[in-house]
């Protein structure tokens, strides 16, 4: 499951300190329980990947230090211009698709229809389960000779796609496949969102004389507008971070077309042991999704 | 049928859109159904050019065979990983959560927004030079390496701490004026009435740590160590072998198995899932 788990929240911050009252110091010791594994397991690896970068290593023996060697051999690495141009196009489909689909849908669940609580349900559950089965129920569903997906386009009349096994059509596979896997996440949060519009609102506009189109438009997109912007934020970076579905599906393949940064960084490391050049690659990896985050955050302010 | 739509206030326009909504919700299933439905099915019944949704003859061939595979093996590992490393979890994320919110001591409010912070760095970034640690130190392909890194989930410090800033304070304050120190008020008043974040807290854990990838693909070299997602992962059907024609029946029982335990956990415990993660992000 990919929640991602992000946030920008710090709502209901804790009563300021009284000086009056005497300091729980005990209280470190409540925080220090959590602390340790959070600062050796999730935030010093970073620094001593840091380190690593500037470095040649591998399995066997010591560090080398190169200095700038792993970023200079990165800009000139074709692959990672592939990988990169490949998530770019990952985002491009798999960002809008989640996006719309997740708003149309917790539109139409939002009416409280009857069974509105089974479509949440069937609309959420891909999300529980783990890549490899993703993975394996599409690479079966979109199986060019017998799979579900071409066989129910073919009774339209459209020719079968080679989902997986063409460079024009692995990355649009994969993508369907996360579409389907990632949806679940920004249905709850924009429904969520729904639920929390005061009813008088949609009530007043209705009476007023609003269609459903305008309904949308002018009262539910308003104030759908910080859900959306987070649930935008939220798969972008978790697009940028493809990895285990890409792996389970086309490895990557056919010839890197549907390979991403974490894909490559996986084959730099375990493959060809360069464990350097690997660090260099995921730094960069993070100085792009910085970069990815602010500016789309400042377009979102700007536009949405 | 007419009445029926009536007194639930739908007109036709509705009736169409709940019927049409309905169909793509099933057929958003529709995947899952087919997973199942493969997985019973014979080796030569799979591979039809009509839709077989299903099987004509049933069998239970295919998860017979998955045991081939150490799959009993992995499951333990996954169970071991998944158990520990949430319980863990749960219990420093809810101590810290509670410090957080309800005991008094500087720094408290820094403390927070740098756990929070590290939820912007990826874990792919620290992915590679943690294994090149555990490698160097001799912890690959131990239970350890599969634990350790996954303990520190901000996630259940966020739920715990938001559950614990609206505890009422008289609670505190009457267990305060009787004398209990932090860990009495923690342990006897406050935890027992923190079961909703702890369900929610320990269920999305759970979750995360039974579907997780990357790391334990790193991590473990030894077939015996692997957990039940990189194991069953295997089992993709290679184009253009012989797996490739009865592949996708055994693939299809494997990926069933290791589906069932999140999907049952979510299907019963929905509400928990659902409010868990609007909260855990969604409250600015």
């Amino acid at each position: 499951m990919n929640l991602g788990g992000g946030t920008s929240a710090l709502k209901g911050a804790a009563a300021p300190l009284n000086p009056r009252e005497p300091i729980d110091w005990i209280g470190y010791l409540f925080v220090a329980f959590f602390a340790a594994p959070f600062l050796i397991f999730n935030v010093g690896p970073v620094f001593f990947g840091a380190y690593v970068a500037f470095t040649e290593w591998s399995i066997i023996g010591s560090p080398r230090w190169v200095g700038i060697q792993n970023f200079d051999d990165a800009v000139s690495d074709e692959w990672v211009w592939v990988a990169f141009r490949n998530i770019f196009f990952y985002a491009i489909i798999i960002v809008p698709g989640v996006t719309v689909l997740g708003l149309f849908f917790a539109l139409f669940v939002n009416r409280s229809y009857p069974l509105a609580g089974l479509a949440r349900t069937l609309f959420f559950a891909p999300n529980v389960v783990s890549a490899t089965v993703i993975g394996l129920v599409w690479v079966w569903m979109l199986d060019t000779q017998f799979g579900l997906v071409n066989n129910l386009i073919s009774t339209v009349g459209i020719p079968k796609i080679p989902w997986l096994t063409s460079t024009d059509w692995a990355l649009v596979g994969v993508s369907i496949a996360s579409i389907w896997w990632d949806f679940g996440l920004a249905f709850v949060l924009i429904l969520a969102a729904l639920q929390d519009i005061p009813r008088d609102l949609t009530e007043a506009a209705t009476v007023d004389g609003a269609g459903p189109l305008n309904r949308l438009r002018f009262v539910i997109l308003p104030h759908l507008r910080p859900v959306l912007s987070m649930v935008i934020t939220l798969q972008l970076i978790s697009t940028l971070r493809i990895f285990s579905q890409v792996y389970v599906m086309t490895n990557g393949g056919p010839a890197g077309s549907s390979s991403s940064p974490i894909h490559y960084i996986y084959t730099v490391a375990i493959v060809r042991n360069l464990y350097g050049y690997a660090s260099a690659l995921a730094i960069s990896l993070f100085v792009v999704i910085l970069c990815v985050t602010i500016v789309q955050r400042f377009v979102i302010r700007e536009t949405l | 049928m007419h009445r029926w739509f009536e007194r639930r206030g739908m007109r036709a326009g509705d009736v169409a859109v709940w019927i049409i909504g309905m169909i793509v919700a099933l057929l958003w299933a529709a995947p899952f159904f087919w997973m199942v439905s493969t997985s019973f099915k014979f080796p030569a019944d799979v591979m039809t050019e009509t839709i077989e949704w299903i099987p004509r003859r049933f069998t239970f061939d295919n998860y017979i065979k998955i045991f081939d595979f150490p799959i009993v093996r992995w499951t333990i590992n996954s169970l071991v990983q998944a158990i520990v490393s949430t319980s863990i979890c749960v219990i420093c994320g809810a101590m810290a959560g509670f410090a957080l919110a309800q005991l008094r001591f500087p720094g408290r409010a820094t403390i927070f927004l740098i756990f929070l912070a590290s939820i912007m760095i990826p874990v792919e970034v620290s992915v590679i030079p943690m294994l090149l640690a555990f490698i160097k130190i001799g912890w690959a392909s131990t239970y350890q390496a599969l634990i350790l890194p996954t303990i520190a989930n901000v996630f259940s410090v966020y739920i715990f701490r938001q559950f614990f800033l609206n505890f009422p304070k008289e609670l505190v304050e009457a267990a305060r004026m009787d004398g209990a120190g932090a860990f009495r008020l923690f342990f006897l008043v406050a935890l027992p009435l923190a079961r909703a974040p702890m369900i929610a807290a320990a269920v999305i854990v759970f979750t995360l740590n039974w579907n997780n990838f990357l790391w334990p693909l790193l991590v473990v070299f030894d077939e015996s160590m692997k957990t039940m997602p990189v194991g069953i992962a295997r089992f993709a059907p290679v184009v253009g072998t012989h797996t490739q024609l009865e592949g996708y029946s055994v693939a299809m029982a494997g990926v069933t198995v290791l589906s069932i335990p999140s999907l049952l956990l979510f299907f019963f415990l929905q509400r928990y899932f659902i409010q868990g993660i609007s909260h855990g992000s969604i409250k600015q």
